[in-house]
């Protein structure tokens, strides 16, 4: 026997003996996890990469320009909604709309995409626009900088599904979060991509326990990627105005079911 | 008004349950709409539930402080808009409630830890309220309980991410080495050769317990019958051999393409692994005690002579894994993070005292009186390692 072979069975040897499987199945999460932050963190490249082009657009004035890449930039925002609540003082800062201001689309404070939506759509201008357009690169920067650096909370990401699909069945279904532009059903592919990512992610966990919960979790999501697919155009979404009462009926139905489906995750992986 | 969404910590059938049991009481509201909140008790007996008025510019009261545990506030909104409230801690809300609409009142049930918490009140410019929660002998006790294996799901996948994209780099950078070496720049693969044992050598505490892999990509001249010679000298240090030492890029193509599979072949493994706490520290430990018994002595890279930067790549790897790990490593795991962290500082430091501005020196000009100090603080970071893991076996067992 060669010193090679020798040292090569040795150091086999340490790692046969040495725990490579976990025994417990809350340790199952490791990988989701971290194959979720990847995907952020994806979505976060794409998002500063959007929000570039976005906002020297805005700066640059060419309105019809700023209109058009509004809804595709947020997409990738939208898409990791399930996990704002890590980082709320970004996500007002980027994403609040006028009703949490004093003074409303007057208030000074007013920020982020739905400041230059309201510019763009209702005033058709980029005036008073500068400042808010450095901001919100700022933001989407320093947002990509804290997440970077950020162990995602398990039960975070897992909940943080459930919380998503809650604020759409609550108040985003009324098409108030883009109420300038009716490009709403944009941030709902996002929103519904991204919770679907973090279901998609644990599913290989609960599928033996619970196949028939598995099962309606994602016949849900799949009836609302069909009725979304229904109102595509060009490499998005036709106006909010135009989505039907029975589809809307069809989306509201189906995301209170995920909601009220998807706030029992956390328990049945362990979390709670 | 949609309905609030139920607490994570009540599920809707013990919601019910508990009404059933006669906790209920009803509001009349303006409107002539009922809502009825739950009370929880029984679970807490010692637990009122906290009362929170949301006006038009402050909460009422703007401070609160409550004891440690599972705690019932009730927010009434009375202010003239839709509100959310939100407990947070830093900026993560802990828990929110969306939407409650003017005249209605809801209930939260959060569970908290001793800290400084805010409370969100209306508009994003009133001005959030404080809410301390003191310690009780409860939550007191609990802090001196071992960590639980919950507490390190988020360190484990962070060091996974970590990893991964560390391979990555890996598989790129020996991608690119195997082009500079059939290019046949013979300074151009000296670059790219530093430039892939870099991340290897940062995930080489988890990369390196695949024998059958580390035996091709890392293997030392030393431990083989031939030594250069032979024909099982291959990967890194047969690169090394020809770039540094035969000054030649004779016959190392096919070891290069080679090192470039293994590099796959490696993220993919890295990839399927399964990671514990107590793994982590003591593949961190296997591998610092490896590096005192052997590479500090005869030297690992010994046509190069890059062996501070070997060591620093090792170190930015297992500092990674013990910055990640700390957190989580409270109660009795504490002093063993405290003490890993102070051996960590302690290596740091050595090995920058070596640096003249960016730049490690030749190996063979470090004296032996010098490799006695790098030799003990390897030494000592093994030790401390292997402390954490037995603190961290005890949270996993
Ligand atoms: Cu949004």
């Amino acid at each position: 026997m060669t010193r090679h072979t020798l040292f090569a069975a040795a150091s086999f040897l340490l790692m046969a003996g040495s725990s490579l499987a976990a025994p417990s199945t809350v340790l199952d999460l490791v990988e989701p996890i971290a194959d979720y932050k990847i995907y952020v963190s994806e979505k976060l490249d794409k998002l500063v990469e959007d929000t570039e082009a976005f906002t020297a657009a805005v700066k640059a004035g060419d309105v019809e320009k700023a209109k058009s890449l509004f809804a595709p930039t947020r997409l990738s925002y939208e898409a990791i909604e399930p996990i704002a609540e890590l980082f709320s003082d970004l996500d007002a800062s980027i994403d609040s709309r006028a009703d949490d201001y004093e003074k409303q689309e007057q208030d000074p404070a007013f920020p982020g995409f739905h400041r230059i939506e309201y510019g763009l759509w209702e005033k058709g201008s980029t005036k008073d626009l500068d400042p808010v357009a450095d901001q919100l690169l700022a933001d989407v920067k320093a947002l990509r900088e804290r997440i970077t650096d950020l162990a995602l909370p398990p039960e975070k990401v897992v909940g943080g599904a459930a919380v998503l699909m809650e604020e759409v069945a609550a108040t985003k279904i009324s098409g108030e979060e883009d109420r300038y532009s009716h490009t709403d059903l944009w941030d709902f592919k996002g929103n519904f991509d991204g919770a679907d990512k973090i279901f998609q992610l644990v599913r290989p966990l609960v599928e033996k326990q619970d196949p028939a919960f598995v099962q309606k979790v994602a016949g849900n999501f799949a009836t609302i990627e069909t009725t979304l697919a229904k109102y595509k155009e060009g490499d998005g979404y036709k106006s909010y105005d135009k989505l039907t009462d029975d589809d809307r009926n069809v989306l509201s139905a189906a995301v209170n079911t995920l909601a009220e489906d998807l706030s029992t995750l956390r328990g049945k992986l362990g979390l709670d | 008004m949609t309905p609030a969404p139920s607490s994570s910590s009540a599920p809707p059938q013990k919601l019910m349950r508990l009404a059933l049991g006669g906790a209920v009481f009803l509001t009349i509201l303006s409107g002539g709409l009922f809502y009825a909140a739950t009370v929880q008790y029984g679970a807490q007996p010692t637990a009122d539930v906290v009362k929170v008025e949301v006006g038009d510019k402050t909460c009422n009261p703007n401070h609160l402080s409550v004891p440690a545990g599972r705690q019932t506030f009730e927010i009434f909104n009375a202010s003239s808009r839709p509100i959310e409230w939100e407990i947070l801690q830093g900026v993560m809300v802990v828990e929110e409630r969306e939407n409650i609409a003017p005249g209605f009142r809801q209930t939260l049930t959060a569970t908290l830890a001793p800290g400084e918490y805010r409370m969100t009140c209306g508009l994003l410019s009133n001005p959030p309220g404080n809410m301390v929660v003191t310690p009780t002998a409860a939550s007191d006790a609990s802090g001196d309980a071992v960590p639980s294996l919950k507490a390190f799901i988020a360190p484990l996948s962070e060091y996974k991410v970590y990893v991964t994209l560390q391979a990555s780099a890996f598989e790129r950078k020996a991608a690119a080495l195997a082009e500079a070496v059939a290019s046949g720049d013979l300074n151009k693969a000296r670059d790219a050769y530093q430039a892939t044992r870099l991340p290897y050598k940062q995930i080489e505490a988890i990369g390196g317990r695949f024998a059958d892999l580390q035996s091709r990509l890392d293997v030392a001249a030393l431990y083989l019958e031939k030594h250069e010679q032979d024909p099982a000298f291959t990967g890194f240090h047969r690169i090394e051999y020809g770039l540094y030492e035969q000054n030649s890029l004779d016959g190392l193509q096919d070891v290069a393409r080679h090192l470039s599979e293994d590099a796959a072949a490696l993220k993919q493994r890295l990839r399927e692994a399964k990671l514990s706490p107590d793994y982590l520290a003591s593949s961190a430990s296997l591998l610092a005690r490896r590096i005192a018994d052997g590479r500090v002595d005869t030297g690992e890279d010994l046509y190069a002579h890059s062996d501070l930067v070997d060591f620093a790549a090792n170190l930015v790897g297992m500092q990674k894994m013990a910055a990640l790990l700390a957190p989580a490593m409270t109660g009795d795991a504490l002093p063993a993070a405290q003490q890993l962290q102070a051996r960590i500082e302690a290596l740091s430091a050595l090995l920058d005292s070596f640096k003249t501005g960016d730049a490690y020196p030749d190996y063979t000009s470090i004296k032996a009186d010098e490799r006695a100090k790098i030799k003990s603080a390897f030494n000592d970071l093994a030790n401390a390692f292997e402390a954490a893991g037995d603190a961290l076996g005890r949270v996993a067992a």
